[in-house]
């Protein structure tokens, strides 16, 4: 196994890698698909994102066609099928590797390392190579051929939400960034540009970061606040509300479509929005409940964080991917097993507000999850915009997942890197809460506060509202929320 | 009372013939009949007191007083008077019937005459002769002689035209005062003269009774005002941006070339070696039973279609899968389906929804210019949807939306426009707005219409090329 990259740079270019991100200006994109033109682009495998991305590329002008592996094209696999029904040339590596001016790798960061490792010696002096997400640079230090340039472009949506989005004449918010190691003709940024145009991303936002700063908030957001929290919530606040005494079947329903119905209001407003949709009395006990929270669990937040920086998590996931998967699949075994995945939604009904007054304790966590996510990713020299991204932004998306398929399809459906560092949170965080979920009853959680008064103390209300308003996720969340308010006059 | 009309099929000295009527009205009802001129509802409301030959059907329990005001009435009255003074053979002039005389000829109520009378202000004019009055003082005779006639049924048939405001407010409260006494049947085409107390609305069409509905059934009564609203109002396509016009096409090419067309589909052709060409102004109607490939087709043209990349396609002088993007294609097109209808789940207003036409988008993206508002607002007003600029698209009623989106198609005044199945789903009021709304850009503009339809006899006016797809049998295929 290669070194980690990042842990070979002296600490004065981790910190300046850690530290890349901005918003880019929609005049920056001014050239559309130019830089693309004319240029044989090859696409390495056919999932949901090699697809969508290849079919907005391809109408977008460009010249797209796919490679896969024999194998696949031999046996008519689905990713053959994919590719040859939208009227894509396929071939293998050895027939369209060599004519590829862009190969865009597009495969799941566990095959990488055979992939890159495959098609590398076949490129075109001076090809570029696209990567959708920084792991193998970054955590398996890949070294690529000097010759080459290599790019990232990271939809930071779904393959099919790609598409559907490009198709209505918008896009997704997209990250870029170039491999400043490979960069010999300087062409990298301009390629990676018109390739967000070309998929539509730049309508909707995009991002300039680094490898670096991809890989280290994009691993630290997906296992703590978007899959690990929400995993670990749903699993305490079910059994809590059984334990109470709440009808099963209402549980499980609140829990599964509660994550997104609160997270929209966080989507559209912010942490702050979230909680305001809570009556005074119950904005401040679940801020009360996420101030406590946040103290139990900020150890757990900053263990994540540094074993991402310093590459423990990365190596010991490898070392389950060398042992055939085996904690990642026993553990997925588990969740199937647990009771709130056994208990299909009840037959009830539940206004979009009852999931707020009956949800206090699920505002709390995603309160609490959110800022450690972001304060922990700011403090390692991840800058706002990225934490942002990583953390709040995309936690409606899992939400959306978790509401459509529970967690069991949710966690197949992530990445198998997601999915690992999420149950590493989870079988932390479960043991971390008990003490703490102990003096949790319904009020919090399934029958709301119900109380004849709901006054408040002025002082203390305004106290929370100052520091709901004041916490920096809020404040580069109004910034960025304004960006895609102009460019997205519909959310 | 209780009126009935089965099956009634009634002419009238072969000018026009009412088709097979049924109504029933009872005493508890106020009705306003409406429709467009020369839809036939003056001839459904003068049926009522008697007029026309029955050809067939049958017409039960109308009362035996009716009072009836209509301007065929009134044109009656005057020529009976004119034919008076014809027929004087004495070599004196004559001054025809006073008008005193006209109002209590027959039974009528000579205390509410005198009432009606000094409520018309009509004093100074008792003595006049009556074809000597103005219309709108032989108008108000009219009304007085109907209304004094204490009828059983009171039709008034437009009766509000021609009237000076003080009167017209004076008739609406004196029919106020009757609403529980006598059952009304109103003949108007403008919906803000209907009164409030109408309980229900008849639309005759085409001399038949298309849709009765209930005055409170709201989304009924509103797609009845759009309908009419469409059939009365000349229009006028709203011009289009000159500032985000479209490139100018070559007028000796066609607009859409399809040669030997080949779509499979999972080993199954769809479309086997089809060839098609548009050219520029032409209508087209595409039909064919379900699964025969008509959507197909369509989404070769749009570019929506991933084959339409190994297929000899031109478009708009593109030949495809030469490094032209959808978007340099989509601009030429206005497109309509019930596909676009269901993934146009936005909330965002009705001007913005026109608007989008012009970025070929779902949604909204860019900012507007005022102009292109100016536009939209033209189309809202077509539409008789001016008052709901903002309203979010969707709040509105399937119907409703549909309209919206062929606005939107229409926006940029594409060189095409796709209807595919724009009636499907619509009830047959919505199906007839739709149908006016296509009927009218057919007549009105210089964009060919291609319009796709299940049965190839379910035509639009207009329209003047078709192409038929079979259905292709599963195993036909390959």
């Amino acid at each position: 196994m290669s070194n980690n990259y990042f842990n070979t740079l002296p600490l004065r270019e981790q910190l300046e890698q850690l530290g890349k991100c901005r918003f880019m200006s929609m005049d920056e994109f001014s050239d559309g698909v130019e830089a693309l033109k004319g240029k044989k682009i090859v696409v390495i495998g056919c999932g949901a994102q090699g697809l969508n991305q290849g079919l907005n590329l391809r109408d977008s002008g460009l010249d797209v066609s796919y490679t896969l592996r024999a194998e696949a094209i031999a046996e008519k696999r689905q990713s053959w099928k994919n590719a040859t029904e939208n009227g894509f040339v396929v071939g293998t590596y050895e027939e369209l590797i060599p004519t590829a001016d862009v190969v865009l790798n597009l495969t799941p960061d566990k095959q990488h390392t055979p992939v890159v490792n495959a098609v590398m010696p076949l490129m075109k002096e001076g090809a570029c190579l696209s990567y959708s997400h920084g792991f193998n640079i970054v955590e398996e230090g890949m070294k690529i051929r000097e010759d080459l340039t290599v790019i990232m472009v990271a939809p930071k949506c779904p393959g099919s939400e790609v598409r559907a989005e490009y198709v209505r004449g918008f896009g997704v918010p997209t990250l870029i960034a170039v491999h400043e190691d490979n960069d010999p003709q300087g062409e990298g940024l301009a390629l990676a540009k018109a390739y967000a145009v070309g998929t539509g991303g730049h309508k909707a936002g995009v991002l300039m970061s680094s490898f670096i700063a991809e890989v280290k908030s994009d691993l630290m957001g997906e296992q703590t606040i978007l899959c690990g929290m929400l995993q670990t919530g749903s699993l305490l606040c079910f059994d809590k509300m059984v334990a109470e005494g709440i009808d099963a079947g209402y549980a499980s329903k609140l829990i599964q479509y509660g994550w997104e119905t609160i997270t929209e209001a966080l989507k559209y407003g912010g942490v702050t929005n979230m909680l305001d949709r809570l009556s005074n009395p119950a904005k401040i006990k679940a801020f009360d409940l996420a101030e406590e929270m946040k103290q139990i669990m900020r150890p757990l937040y900053n263990k994540h964080q540094d074993d991402i920086i310093d590459g423990t998590f990365s190596r010991t996931m490898m070392e389950d991917w060398a042992n055939d998967d085996k904690n990642l699949l026993g553990w997925r075994a588990e969740t199937a097993e647990t009771a709130f995945e056994k208990t299909p939604a009840g037959d009830v009904e539940i206004s979009e507000q009852e999931y707020f007054d009956n949800g206090i304790l699920m505002v709390a966590m995603v309160k609490a999850g959110v800022e450690l996510a972001f304060e922990t990713m700011t403090a390692a020299g991840i800058i706002p915009d990225s934490a942002y991204y990583e953390s709040l932004h995309e936690t409606p998306l899992i939400a959306n997942t978790i509401a459509r398929k529970k967690l069991y399809e949710m966690n197949a459906t992530i990445s198998d890197t997601a999915e690992y560092g999420c149950y590493l949170y989870n079988h932390a965080c479960l043991p971390l809460l008990a003490d703490f979920m102990k003096d949790i009853k319904t009020d919090v959680i399934g029958k709301g506060l119900e109380l004849d008064d709901t006054g408040v103390d002025n002082a203390r209300l305004i106290e929370v509202n100052a520091a709901l308003r004041s916490h920096p996720v809020e404040a580069i969340g109004a910034v960025l929320r304004g960006h895609m308010a102009d460019m997205k006059k519909i959310v | 009372m209780n009126i009935r009309l089965e099956n009634l099929t009634v002419n009238f000295d072969d000018r026009f013939q009412l088709d097979e009527i049924n109504w029933q009205l009872d005493d508890t009802q106020h009705w306003v009949i409406t429709g467009t001129n020369g839809a036939g509802k003056s001839a459904l409301a003068a049926i009522l007191a008697g007029a026309g030959d029955i050809v067939s059907g049958s017409m039960s329990g109308v009362p035996a007083k009716v009072g009836l005001v209509s301007f065929e009435a009134q044109a009656e009255l005057i020529e009976r008077e004119r034919k008076k003074d014809d027929a004087d053979i004495m070599d004196v002039i004559s001054e025809g019937t006073p008008v005193h005389e006209i109002l209590h000829e027959g039974d009528r109520n000579p205390v509410l005459i005198q009432q009606l009378v000094s409520m018309f202000k009509l004093e100074s004019l008792l003595d006049r002769a009556f074809r000597k009055l103005s219309t709108g003082e032989s108008r108000k005779v009219m009304l007085i002689r109907a209304l004094a006639s204490e009828p059983d049924l009171l039709v008034l048939d437009e009766p509000f035209d021609g009237l000076d405001a003080h009167t017209l407010e004076m008739l609406q409260q004196y029919l106020l005062s009757l609403v529980e006494t006598v059952p009304m049947i109103l003949v108007l085409n403008r919906f803000d003269e209907f009164p409030d107390f109408i309980t229900h609305i008849a639309y005759v069409d085409q001399g038949r009774l298309q849709h009765q509905i209930d005055r409170h059934d709201s989304q009924a009564y509103n797609e009845l005002y759009h309908l009419l609203h469409l059939k009365t109002t000349e229009l006028q396509v709203p011009p289009t941006d000159s500032d985000t016009a479209l490139p100018p096409l070559d007028p000796t090419q066609p607009l859409v070339r399809l040669n030997k067309i080949n779509v499979t589909y999972d080993g199954h052709r769809i479309i086997d070696s089809l060839d098609w060409t548009i050219e520029p102004n032409q209508h087209w109607q595409l039909s064919g039973p379900n699964g025969s490939g008509k959507t197909c087709l369509l989404s070769l043209i749009t570019g929506d279609h991933p084959q339409c990349y190994v297929n000899d396609i031109f478009v708009f002088g593109f030949q495809r899968g030469n490094g032209e993007s959808i978007w340099q294609i989509k601009q030429f097109i206005g497109y309509v389906s019930t596909a676009l209808q269901w993934e146009y789940k936005v909330g965002t207003g009705l001007r913005n929804v026109i608007i989008s036409g012009f970025y070929d988008s779902i949604g909204l993206y860019t900012k507007a210019t005022d102009r292109q508002k100016q536009i939209a607002d033209q189309w809202l007003a077509l539409l008789g949807m001016s008052d709901r600029a903002d309203t979010p698209f969707n709040k509105l009623s399937y119907g409703d939306q549909r309209l919206l989106l062929i606005a939107r198609a229409m926006v940029k005044h594409p060189p095409l426009l796709i209807l595919d199945e724009p009636c499907l789903g619509l009830d047959d009021m919505n199906r007839q707005l739709v149908l006016a709304l296509i009927e009218k850009i057919c007549a009105a503009s210089e964009t060919a219409v291609l319009y796709v339809n299940h049965h190839a006899e379910d035509k639009i006016k207009g329209i003047d090329h078709y192409l038929a797809l079979e259905k292709r049998e599963p195993d036909s295929s390959q």
